[in-house]
């Protein structure tokens, strides 16, 4: 499937996301158009009130507010009664109050429908993409993407961008009515625009770089506070206090000092901007004095243009936002982009479901992880017969884990470069969550889940039962241990309960793993932090309840492989030596050497 | 999750907790006093300029002449500046006292970690006590200047409209104040509300933040496992609360804003009725009314922003009691009065008082428990580790290795008994000479940002290039550094996370080396090293212990066989001593039996 091209441009991926929230959004933007209106409305009624009922100037009047005076009495009648002027005022503000209410219910309704999208389709998306993605890319970069930049979008979206349309409203509304009241004063209050406009576009982009110096430096000031902490016992066991103390204090002062520039350049843009709006409030009025001693307008039209001035210059400060916003905007959608047109998973046509209970086959396989860089696997062949255990002896960096994955379809095998097949199926033609389900690969560095334990041994079941649960943790040894905790199995793990050894974390994976009774077991050393004790408890208990499944160890204990059936021995990528424990003790290779090392104190003392 | 205690810990603080903030705010009670009185000033000119138009509109339009005119403008222009002058003044001010405190309290919050015991940073974890140093800092310093601003300037400028409005017309004034009480109701409602919906909201936002970041960073768990699905219903589950917490949340703020404008309008629409009448009557002048209009108009924003800000600062609290809490704790193990006075404290070292460490180690009568337990782990312990002695500590994981090593490093202080450096109490002489004489390898090695000589000389600045590669070549981590692009001056990431595990682990060691320690702490250190290197490790342990007095945690017997004694612990009580050989006499010992299970099989196919 090809989708390199899914969202080639930045318009097509916000489209995307806006499916389903765009209707909501356009019936937001309605009610704000009305509400911006209504709001233009009100200083209207207050310059005929104050002009024509107040003030008794004849000036003539548009026909809807000859219409408004009809109804609601005639001019004699309101200039008695002018609590009807009042209760009109009060009934607008009443329609407009409701709009606004409607017009920011349904724009965070849009909103929120908006951001879920996102965020949904996201962690789909990115749960989906192969395994090698997730190694070229940081955690954090892509946390931020998911999470600052999808803020930023839907802010943009939501208030940015829907407010332009009541911008425009205001800004039209305003314009014509200045217009109608005073060309010149409309123009010259209109002179000052391009300048706020430019104004705000400039300071807009140099506050945003030292917003984000700013930012750069706090983080490296969090991980200074953070390796500090989680490195407590280092500080202390090597008396570093000081140097640390001014390490933090030296960063701290230049993050405060980014700051205070940063402050500088705020109070500037601020204050200037005040002056800049002051001065043609101030421009207005006094020229809109000078036309009314020429009696070109009247007090109370004045009195209006003063409003409308006012009320024009928030939207035009706004639009120069508006328009710097996009630009962060459109770079936070290409860094989504960026993600959302990386290639997912998918099965070959044609994929099976075959019965995996059978030999697996490693031919002449090699691999390297970026193309072209050294290899990490040199033709690797290798059988493992079904129902049979196999140990994998090797050192860091030979390749064991790689192969491993490569047979979980983590790392997926480019098709020159030899082949594995279960059962004589090329995996790469067997659908890929069948192969992993089917495959219980206990990593390394076990991953557990912030949930209770018992989710987390059962998470790969829809309802956890604690039956099948506490059978699982048996058989890893962690009943016990688990029991001995205050809430046993609701024991709650991660970020946000207790903190597990790294035994105990590689115990919870292997129950996590034997609880979903896969035909294939692979254990890339996972019992390394386990002690040899529990280790030998945990392997006589597999050899018990799970002989059927073929099992692969990867280990650089001895006393873990010795017992396999068969082991192959890695180095640099390449298969070296292979056979039982007493063959290779034999041949005197590598094996033989590792052996002698692990056994020494055994042998002499023992 | 820090979010989630916030619920737990509100607390009301008399004054919102200023009173304790106050040492930190005296370096900067001048500042804060001009920011005061301008940030009034600033309120004051604001409430003023409306005045502007009426005496335009009543002098010149009204009158019909221009006369005086430019005078009036160029007064006009002149307030504007000085009002410029002002504004720039008081935010810059503010953004410095700002930023100021918040560095202020950082160092403060930061320093008082350093000197913390144990037992703290055992009970509360690292993200926590990481929101106390950075999150709260900034909150407090957001605090006390710009809400503080908020205050003054919102405060003095309805103080200055209602003396305005009530010199206009004290009647027409009456009638815009009945809607104030209305309004503070309204806002106060309506806050409340907002506040505990909006906690909720950032509660569960920060729970979709750790759901990516389970995601993402368990990727490889999630596709082994093959839960895709169930992750992303649970995930989707958490997007739709959010969902409908926000939409809920929205609900009530544009109630809110609704209702304040509506009312903004009807303070208008009462001004306009009343003002209209009698301006008719010719009690006032036209530019009055539109005046009196604009503040009529203008006065419910300010008692809507002294409320939101109040309430704010009511959330504050929260943080300054965290913060102040954090300030007050004191650590367990400190150092005496005297012996700061000999020795100095952690920052202010008296070098010279220092004695040479020999050595000898002795636990005397200790009784220990841990500060947040009360099962004694050791009971009336002795042990004497005269200077070069090498221990090795065995048991299973989680069994309670680590007592010891806590107690000698001085990490914790035993409940009752000693332990004696060289004949005398370690708490006669500072935490710092013990720890300066000490190294120590952990069990999950850690690094600092920064390059791989940074992190050498860690425990010994003067160390120079030479030293350094001696070290690595002991620990074979030399091929390690050079493998790397820039060799001692490579980066080694966050934490180290450019290297593996292994790598940091020899690192590490290195580090400990360099150091020169009289006393090392090995803990665990070669567990994640495959066999080859691992090999090549024990061999540079040995040489370096020769001569030190040690400890060492292990998992791995072979470690252990030459130790000089080896405890044995159990359940967190150490149930056997004494040398390899002693030790395996004891046949239905727990010692033969660990040891035994490990060899025995492999000897007998060795043999066989």
């Amino acid at each position: 499937m090809n989708n390199k091209n899914k969202f080639p441009t930045r318009s097509g991926l916000v489209f995307f996301f806006l499916k389903g929230s765009i209707g909501l959004f356009a019936s937001g933007i309605v009610f704000s158009m009305l509400v911006a209106f209504l709001d233009m409305v009100n200083p209207k009624i207050i310059q005929y009130t104050v002009d024509y009922l107040i003030g008794d100037s004849e000036s003539t009047m548009p026909f809807y507010m000859q219409l408004l005076i009809g109804i609601s009495g005639g001019k004699a009648y309101l200039k008695t009664h002018l609590f009807v002027i009042a209760c009109i005022v009060i009934t607008i503000a009443i329609v407009c109050g409701i709009c606004r209410y409607l017009n920011k219910v349904l724009n965070s309704m849009a909103a929120e429908k908006l951001i879920k999208r996102m965020r949904d389709i996201l962690f789909d998306h990115i749960s989906h993409l192969p395994f090698a993605w997730h190694g070229e890319n940081h955690t954090g970069d892509i946390i931020q993407r998911c999470t600052s930049d999808v803020e930023t979008i839907k802010v943009f979206l939501s208030e940015q961008l829907t407010s332009l349309f009541r911008i425009v409203i205001m800004i039209t509304f305003g314009l014509i009515f200045m217009f109608q009241i005073h060309v010149k004063l409309a123009l010259i209050s209109l002179a000052f625009i391009p300048v706020l406009v430019l104004y705000s576009l400039f300071f807009h982009n140099r506050i945003g770089n030292a917003f984000r110096e700013a930012d750069e430096e706090e983080g490296r000031l969090s991980a200074i506070a953070q390796e500090n902490l989680t490195g407590v016992r280092v500080v202390r066991a090597f008396g570093r206090e000081t140097y640390e103390r001014h390490r933090f204090e030296k960063k701290n002062d230049a993050y405060t000092k980014l700051w205070i520039k940063l402050m500088m350049l705020l109070s500037a843009f601020w204050t200037s901007n005040d002056l800049i709006a002051g001065v043609q409030c101030m421009v207005v009025l006094v020229m809109g004095c000078v036309f009314a001693v020429r009696g070109e307008i009247t007090v109370g039209e004045m009195i209006a243009f003063y409003s409308y001035n006012a009320m024009v210059s928030w939207p035009v400060r706004m639009l120069g936002r508006v328009i710097s916003e996009m630009s962060k905007a459109g770079v936070s959608v290409d860094r989504l982009r960026e993600i959302m047109n990386a290639e997912i998973e998918t099965d070959r046509e044609g994929a099976t479901e075959p019965s995996l209970d059978k030999d697996i086959e490693f031919n002449n396989v090699s691999f390297s992880y970026d193309n072209g860089s050294s290899e990490i696997l040199k033709n690797v062949s290798f059988k493992v017969k079904a129902g049979e255990t196999i140990g994998v002896l090797g050192g860091t960096g030979s390749g064991k884990s790689t192969l491993m994955y490569l047979l979980d379809r983590l790392y997926e095998l480019p098709e020159d470069q030899g082949t594995i097949s279960i059962g004589g199926v090329d995996i790469r033609n067997i659908k890929m969550h069948y192969l992993r389900r089917n495959i219980g690969l206990v990593l390394q560095e076990p991953f557990l889940f912030s949930r209770t334990l018992k989710e987390n041994i059962a998470i790969t079941r829809k309802t956890p039962e604690l039956k099948d649960v506490t059978r699982a943790a048996k058989l890893a040894s962690l009943d016990e241990t688990i029991r001995n905790f205050d809430a046993g199995y609701d024991t709650f793990v991660g970020e946000r309960g207790v903190t597990l050894s790294g035994g105990q974390k590689q115990r919870t994976a292997i129950a996590q793993m034997l609880i979903t009774e896969p035909p294939i077991m692979i254990f890339d050393d996972s019992l390394s932090a386990v002690d040899t004790e529990t280790d030998a408890k945990i392997r006589a208990a597999l050899d018990k309840h799970a002989s059927g499944a073929t099992t692969i160890l990867i280990s650089h204990r001895i006393t873990t492989l010795m017992h396999a059936d068969h082991i192959i021995v890695l180095s640099h990528g390449e298969l070296i030596e292979e056979g039982t424990h007493d063959e290779l003790v034999e041949k005197g290779g590598l094996y033989r050497k590792i052996y002698d090392i692990q056994m020494q104190g055994g042998e002499e003392r023992a | 999750m820090p979010e989630s205690k916030e619920n737990k810990e509100i607390v009301k603080l008399p004054w919102m907790g200023i009173p304790r903030l106050l040492p930190y705010l005296k370096p900067y009670r001048y500042r804060m006093m001009i920011m005061i009185f301008l940030g009034a000033m600033v309120s004051l000119v604001d409430s003023i300029v409306p005045l502007f138009n009426r005496y335009a509109i009543n002098n010149y339009v009204v009158k019909g002449t221009l006369e005086g005119i430019s005078r009036f403008a160029l007064l006009y222009a002149l307030v504007l500046v000085v009002k410029l002058c002002m504004d720039f003044t008081s935010a810059y001010m503010c953004g410095q006292i700002e930023m100021s405190v918040d560095r202020d309290l950082r160092n403060a919050a930061f320093n008082h970690l350093q000197e913390l015991s144990f037992s703290y940073f055992n009970q509360n974890n690292v993200g926590y006590i990481h929101a106390r140093v950075m999150s709260d800092t900034g909150k407090i310093g957001m605090l006390v200047a710009w809400r503080m601003m908020d205050i003054i300037w919102n405060g003095s400028y309805i103080l200055f409209v209602l003396i305005v409005m009530l010199s206009i017309n004290v009647r027409l004034a009456l009638y815009i104040l009945a809607l104030v009480p209305i309004a503070v109701v309204l806002v106060i409602y309506f806050q409340k509300h907002l506040i505990v919906l909006n906690r909720h909201i950032r509660e569960l936002n920060s729970t979709i933040t750790s759901n990516f970041n389970e995601g993402i960073t368990g990727a490889k768990a999630i596709k082994t496992l093959v839960v895709e699905k169930k992750i992303q219903d649970d995930f989707t589950r958490d997007t739709e609360s959010y969902r409908k917490n926000a939409v809920h949340a929205t609900h009530y703020s544009a109630l809110f804003t609704a209702s304040v404008t509506m009312l903004s309008s009807c303070a208008l629409a009462l001004a306009l009725w009343r003002g209209g009448k009698i301006t008719m009557e010719g009690v006032m002048e036209i530019g009055t009314l539109s005046v009196f209009l604009s503040y009529a108009l203008g006065i419910l924003e300010p008692i809507q922003n002294i409320i939101v800000t109040i309430s704010d600062l009511i959330a504050v609290q929260v943080n300054v009691e965290r913060l102040t809490r954090l300030l007050n704790t004191e650590s367990d193990v400190a150092d005496s009065k005297e012996v700061i006075e000999k020795y100095g404290d952690t920052f202010n070292p008296k070098k010279e008082n220092w004695e040479e460490l020999y050595g000898d180690v002795e636990f005397k009568d200790v009784s220990f428990h841990y500060p947040d337990g009360t099962e004694y782990v050791l009971e009336n312990f002795d042990l004497k580790v005269p200077q070069g002695t090498n221990v090795a500590i065995v048991g299973e994981t989680g069994a309670g290795k680590s007592t010891l090593v806590n107690l000698v490093c001085r990490f914790f202080e035993p409940t009752k008994g000693q332990v004696l450096i060289d004949g005398r109490d370690a708490r006669e002489r500072s935490q710092l000479w013990l720890h300066s004489n000490i190294g120590y390898v952990l069990q999950t090695p850690h690094l600092f940002s920064g390059s791989v000589r940074e992190n050498l000389k860690y425990g010994n600045p003067d160390a120079t290039d030479e030293e350094i590669w001696n070290a690595l070549k002991l620990v074979s981590a030399e091929e390690i550094v050079k493998r790397m692009d820039k060799g001692l001056d490579s980066d080694v990431g966050e934490g180290g996370d450019m290297l593996s595990t292994g790598e940091k682990q020899l690192l590490s060691f290195a580090r400990a080396i360099l150091a020169d320690p009289k006393i090392l702490v090995l803990d665990e250190a070669t567990s994640s090293i495959d066999t080859v290197t691992e090999k090549a490790i024990q061999d540079a342990i040995s040489v370096v212990i020769k001569g030190r007095t040690s400890f060492m945690i292990a998992h791995r017997l072979s470690t252990v066989v030459d130790a000089d004694v080896i405890l044995v612990v159990k359940d967190g009580k150490i149930i056997e001593r004494g040398k390899h050989k002693e030790l395996m006499k004891n046949k239905q010992g727990y010692y033969y039996s660990l040891f035994s299970r490990q060899y025995e099989e492999m000897s007998i196919k060795a043999i066989g």
